[in-house]
């Protein structure tokens, strides 16, 4: 019941934030957003999973499987658990929202308690994106994280944010529907051999070799077009060139602490997502479009890195460096080894809190001087020392500066992918996707150099003060983090490591 | 008592760099006695160290499991201590020169009123941890993660005068172009870890000797057979020691770290970034020493950058610019000395260069405060009475950079010019790296006197030069101790007086030859002779010794003979086309600057035009397509977010009672 517990008290947060007046409301939530955090780390204590929750001959974590809904003939159960794969990803949710939450207090002055409910809102569904093992409640969990995303986007935003919440709700959606489509012919290919939506069972009897023809499909050529689909879906979250226009829109003009849920953890339902269906429950499939994915992935990498190297918008190069670094969660999946899935595993969680570190950096600083373009500000280390001192840190772990989370993540993936045996080529393919470590040095070296150092100049009307405490201690905290991660990855990759192993001997005699 | 105290080697100046970071505002000296302290200590404790390795100790422990593989056949990355001569003596090299930065920054940076001190003490407290982390690394990955640490550490002590434009520059530069050779650097660490599955220097089943089992076994490596893999990852790590060690091509970043603090110069040039590229090919050496490639292109790229280097050192006119030209000269003939498997030679020029170069910058710094930060050396001259201490020591510094008898640069760069040749006897491409490497035996003579001349010499050519600024002591011992040193350190190792007089002082030999077998001199010289095909021929070091000091000297003497006498005149105009060459560096930053800037920016650019037009034009396009097809239902949207939050929700209620419905919930 514990996992229950965390969805109900997060959504009964919600509901009390919704209602509390709006002078109240940002503390109240803060308050109100640690009880999940604090739920989370009670939950680490009592974690006992091992193995991948998918797989058999694995202990879920806080495991609850009841019918919920009997239908004929795909009956709905309510599945939860947690494994090393999904609780990383859980504690990472819990940790970036109260942060977020006290990095809103300074930009968000109107409609505050519909704000944090959304928000709050939003973490109870996104708990029940990494916690649910049934695809159908999953899928009403993933959808859920939408709406108050399209809001949040809609309302608070800057001025385009009609134009880039629309886009992004239509195009997510589009998506998700296409990647329904193409897991429910999975189902229905599956024909009697499974009764329920589980996501356990379906796996079991994927694996099992149960899937036959549907709508003239045969098995292979069902499993091919479905897979394809579900890719689809999962690439516009991640996101994936070339579905990933949304993101920029999106990202800039979002508030910032709605930037750094979307960056943070948003994109990690994609990638997260991948893991569980493309590469677990279709893993072979995904061994013969190895090499096609892995050149999406690889291609993320680098051009997301040379849009980054053309961006003005400090947030506009932020976001377009998510997209280079979810390619290397691309190419570590595609590996599939050890290392290879743990590294990218660990590199959702790595990435989740140094992107959000970088938009709540650029954040505080627009904060004080009301833009983000590079042009338009220079040498503002002379009057914000900590913040520039921050983004310093914060910059050089995006660029994986060893020590910090970034590397570990990094360094696993491509040792991972350099000794893939499923992709041809793999060397390649690693040696090419290393080479965005210089590029996304190059931007950020050069957006640093422009915006921080130099001679103090503002372009705009703005006196520039110190930044509030509520500010910056977020950024201390995901500092601490980063730092914390980069010197002892082991305190997650230990059981992730755990929950890839059995998915990686699935595939050993590939 | 083992080494269990030699983690502190490192971890001291870690922990000055917290407290000079938190506390630094409140500290007497802004944390420039607590990074004295800390860096005195791991000097201590370097020292230790040494005597323990020297007394026949050894130590080679994991003590962090940074991560552990679970599974079978993944790998444990780890961290631990590998103290064996060579480490222990760069451990020493290192703290000391730190130590001394410390105290000289006293004077340069304290007494000078500078803001950002406790940063700055952080900064050099960082770089020390990485720098001595990296040396005594017992694997290559840990040694890369420390290397990454230094270059931040360069970045941010180069761009430490941040409030003006030229230093975030050259920070920025720094860190890109070594960025460029780490990324070679890094294939070569993941290369090498999926090859061997190790990345341990020493050791039963180190990688070094996994790679000659694979050689001698004739195994097929990642579809190569394994020679040529070993070349392919040993000039992959390359790239990451020829962008820290500034050799061409990625040499272009150090001049312009000149715009650090000048203790941070000594810093980085004698002991710390640029060292370090170097010391990992030592530390490596049992792997290089398999690859006849990796070999001649490490030997001919030091040759040719000792040279390259040299010449553009000739038409300098900043006394730092000289002294940033000189460095990356030196660190030529350290490659060529490590090229033609001279290993003992390399490392003694490491050692005996980071004592002359550091005495040389501090120097320089010296001069500099003296002259209210003046670094034109046209605006000095006649120095040498008003700062004795200085000119003597600096003096010694340049004879030893000259390489002149008996100065401490003479007996190492001669003892690899030696190695170069009667390697070079045997194989042509080294005997061209050995040329390269003797002509500029003449310019770095040359360069380095003109330098001396020019500085101290002569009549004062400016006010400050009339009337230079007193120094304090804290200026001055580290001068006097590294004055010292530059001139007898030399002494360790003379192979031409042994050869004379057949006494066995060869001391360094012996130290490097002392400890396991595996990491032994003689050992690597073995494998050089057996894999990498250098052969030896039969020489006496007396000529070819001759020969360097006789160019040394006639360089120096052409330049104390063009600049001499009270009102020098500039003689580079006599270069005619050649010197615009040269002062422009041979265009090196031009097109590094426009591959950096010009093309990529464009490539960017043009994909950021793709991005928006093409990829984002379809699904707007999609978008339009449908929204026209969609106009009737457009009085739904009214754009009042309350609306839509209505329909979502009856939306979702009719859902749920539909359901609960059709499951038999009512």
């Amino acid at each position: 019941m514990l996992i229950e517990t965390l969805i109900a008290v997060t959504f009964v947060a919600a509901l009390v934030v919704f209602l509390t007046p709006e002078a109240y409301a940002p503390q109240v939530a803060f308050a109100l957003s640690l009880l999940p955090f604090v739920g989370s780390l009670f939950l680490w204590t009592r974690f006992d999973a091992s193995g991948n929750a998918l797989l058999e001959g694995s202990t879920v974590a806080f495991e609850t499987q009841a019918q919920w809904i009997a239908l004929d003939p795909y009956a709905i159960n309510w599945h939860v658990g947690l494994d090393g794969v999904s609780f990383p990803l859980l504690v990472l949710t819990t940790v970036l929202v109260p942060l977020a939450i006290m990095s809103a207090w300074t930009p968000i002055q109107e409609r505050i308690s519909q704000f944090y409910g959304l928000i709050l809102f939003m973490e109870a569904s996104l708990i029940g994106v990494f916690s649910t093992l049934d695809f159908f409640v999953w899928f009403v969990f993933w959808e859920a994280v939408l709406i108050p995303m399209y809001l949040l986007i809609g309302v608070w935003g800057g001025p385009r944010r009609k134009y880039a919440a629309i886009k992004f709700f239509v195009y997510t959606n589009v998506a998700s529907l296409v990647m329904f489509i193409g897991f429910i012919a999975l189902v229905f290919g599956l024909g009697d051999s499974v009764n329920s939506f589980d996501m356990p069972a379906i796996t079991q009897a994927l694996h099992d070799g149960q899937l036959s023809g549907f709508a003239g499909l045969g098995p292979d050529m069902l499993a091919l077009v479905s897979f394809i689909a579900i890719f689809f879906g999962f690439a516009v979250k991640v996101p994936i060139f070339p579905v990933h226009t949304w993101l920029p829109d999106a990202h800039v003009e979002a508030p910032t602490p709605v930037s750094v849920l979307l960056a943070g953890v948003l994109l990690k339902m994609g990638t997260y997502a991948l893991l569980r269906f493309n590469f677990t429950m279709l893993y072979d499939v995904a061994a013969t479009l190895a090499v096609p994915i892995a050149v999406l992935g690889v291609f993320s990498v680098i051009y997301g890195a040379m849009l980054a190297l053309a961006q003005q918008d400090l947030k506009r190069i932020v976001a377009y460096s998510s997209i280079s670094s979810m390619g290397y969660v691309i190419l570590g999946l595609v590996a599939f080894t050890v290392y290879g899935i743990g590294g990218a595993t660990f590199q959702m969680v790595a990435h989740g809190l140094i992107s959000g570190l970088m938009f709540m950096v650029v954040g505080v600083i627009y904060n004080a001087t009301h833009t983000r373009m590079v042009g338009d500000i220079s040498g503002i280390a002379d009057r914000m020392p900590i913040t520039a001192g921050i983004f310093v840190a914060a910059a050089f772990g995006y660029m994986g500066l060893p020590l910090m989370a970034g590397f570990a993540g990094e360094f696993l993936i491509f040792l991972g992918a350099f000794q893939s045996t499923v992709l041809p080529g793999a060397p390649l393919f690693t040696a090419i996707a290393m080479f965005g470590i210089v590029i996304v040095a190059g931007y950020l070296l050069f957006a640093m150099q422009r915006t921080l150092f130099g001679a103090y100049r503002l372009e705009t009307d703005y006196e520039i003060t110190r930044a509030p405490l509520h500010d910056v201690v977020p950024l201390f905290v995901l500092i601490a983090l980063i730092i914390l991660l980069g010197v002892d990855p082991d305190i997650f990759f230990t059981m992730i490591q755990d929950a890839v192993d059995p998915l990686v001997e699935l595939g050993g005699g590939l | 008592m083992a080494f269990e105290y030699a983690p502190l080697i490192a971890l001291l100046p870690l922990a000055s760099f917290v407290i000079a970071l938190v506390a630094g505002e409140y500290l007497p000296k802004k944390g420039g006695l607590v990074g004295m302290a800390a860096t005195g200590g791991s000097l201590l404790l370097s020292i230790w160290a040494m005597l323990r390795v020297a007394s026949g100790g050894f130590y080679d422990e994991t003590l962090y499991t940074w991560v552990a593989g679970v599974g079978e056949g993944t790998l444990s990355l780890s961290f631990g201590l590998l103290l064996d001569p060579l480490s222990t003596m760069m451990l020493v090299i290192v703290s000391l020169i730190a130590f001394l930065v410390h105290m000289f920054s006293l004077g340069y940076m304290n007494d000078e009123g500078e803001t950002g001190l406790p940063r700055y003490y952080a900064g050099l407290g960082l770089f020390t941890f990485s720098m001595l982390s990296f040396v005594f690394a017992d694997n290559l990955l840990m040694a890369f993660m420390f290397f990454e640490l230094v270059g931040l550490c360069s970045f941010l002590l180069i761009g430490f005068w941040f409030r003006e434009d030229a230093p975030p520059s050259a920070a920025k530069k720094a860190f890109l172009v070594t960025r460029f050779g780490d990324y070679f650097f890094l294939i070569g660490v993941v290369g090498i870890l999926a090859t061997f599955g190790t990345a341990q220097f020493a050791g039963e089943g180190a990688f070094p000797q996994l790679a000659e089992e694979a050689i001698v076994g004739g195994e097929t490596l990642f579809g190569f057979p394994a020679g040529t893999w070993v070349t392919i990852l040993g000039l992959l790590v390359l790239g990451g020691v020829i962008g820290k060690s500034a050799q061409f091509p990625l040499h272009t970043w150090l001049p312009d770290a000149m715009e650090g603090p000048t203790p941070v110069s000594a810093l980085i040039h004698a002991a710390t970034m640029v060292a370090a590229g170097v010391y990992l090919v030592a530390r490596m050496y049992g792997f290089y020493a398999l690859s006849p490639t990796a070999m001649a292109i490490i030997a001919f790229i030091g040759g040719f950058t000792a040279l390259f280097a040299a010449s553009m050192g000739v038409v300098k006119d900043d006394i730092k610019q000289v002294l940033a030209y000189s460095t990356i000269s030196q660190y030529g003939y350290m490659m060529l000395g490590l090229g033609v498997a001279g290993y003992v030679a390399a490392t003694f020029h490491l050692m005996t260069h980071a004592f002359f170069k550091a005495l040389l910058f501090l120097g320089a710094g010296a001069v500099i405060i003296a002259m209210h930060h003046e670094q034109n050396m046209w605006n000095m001259g006649g120095l040498k009475d008003e700062m004795p201490v200085t000119y003597y020591s600096f003096l010694a510094g340049s004879l030893a950079l000259a390489g002149i008898l008996p100065f401490s640069g003479f007996w190492s760069k001669d003892e690899i010019l030696y190695e170069a040749l009667i390697a070079g006897l045997e194989n042509p491409v080294l005997l061209a790296a050995y040329a390269m490497g003797l002509l500029a035996v003449f310019f770095t003579g040359f360069y380095t006197f003109r330098m001396v001349i020019l500085t101290f010499h002569g009549e004062p050519r400016s006010d400050h030069a009339e009337h230079p600024v007193p120094l304090g002591w804290n200026t001055k011992i580290p001068l006097a101790v590294l004055g010292i040193l530059a001139t007898v350190a030399g002494f360790v190792n003379m192979v031409p007086v042994a050869e004379l007089t057949g006494a066995d002082i060869t001391y360094l030999s012996h130290w490097l030859d002392s400890g396991p077998e595996q990491l032994a001199y003689s050992t690597y010289t073995a494998t050089a002779e057996e894999f990498a095909h250098i052969h030896h021929a039969e020489l006496t070091p007396l000529i070819p010794g001759a020969i360097a000091l006789v160019l040394a000297l006639a360089g120096a003497g052409t330049a104390v003979a063009l600049y001499r006498g009270p009102h020098p005149v500039a003689h580079t105009d006599k270069l005619g086309g050649a010197k615009d060459v040269l002062v422009a560096n041979y265009y090196q930053d031009e097109y590094q600057v426009w591959l950096a800037e010009g093309l990529t920016q464009r490539v960017a650019r043009g994909a950021d035009t793709f991005d928006q037009g093409v990829v984002d034009g379809v699904v707007n396009g999609i978008s339009s397509v449908s929204l026209l097809g969609s106009g009737r239902v457009r009085r739904l949207q009214s754009g009042v977010v309350t609306n839509y939050a209505a329909l979502i929700t009856t939306a979702l209620v009719v859902l749920l009672v539909a359901f609960g419905i059709y499951g038999g919930w009512f």
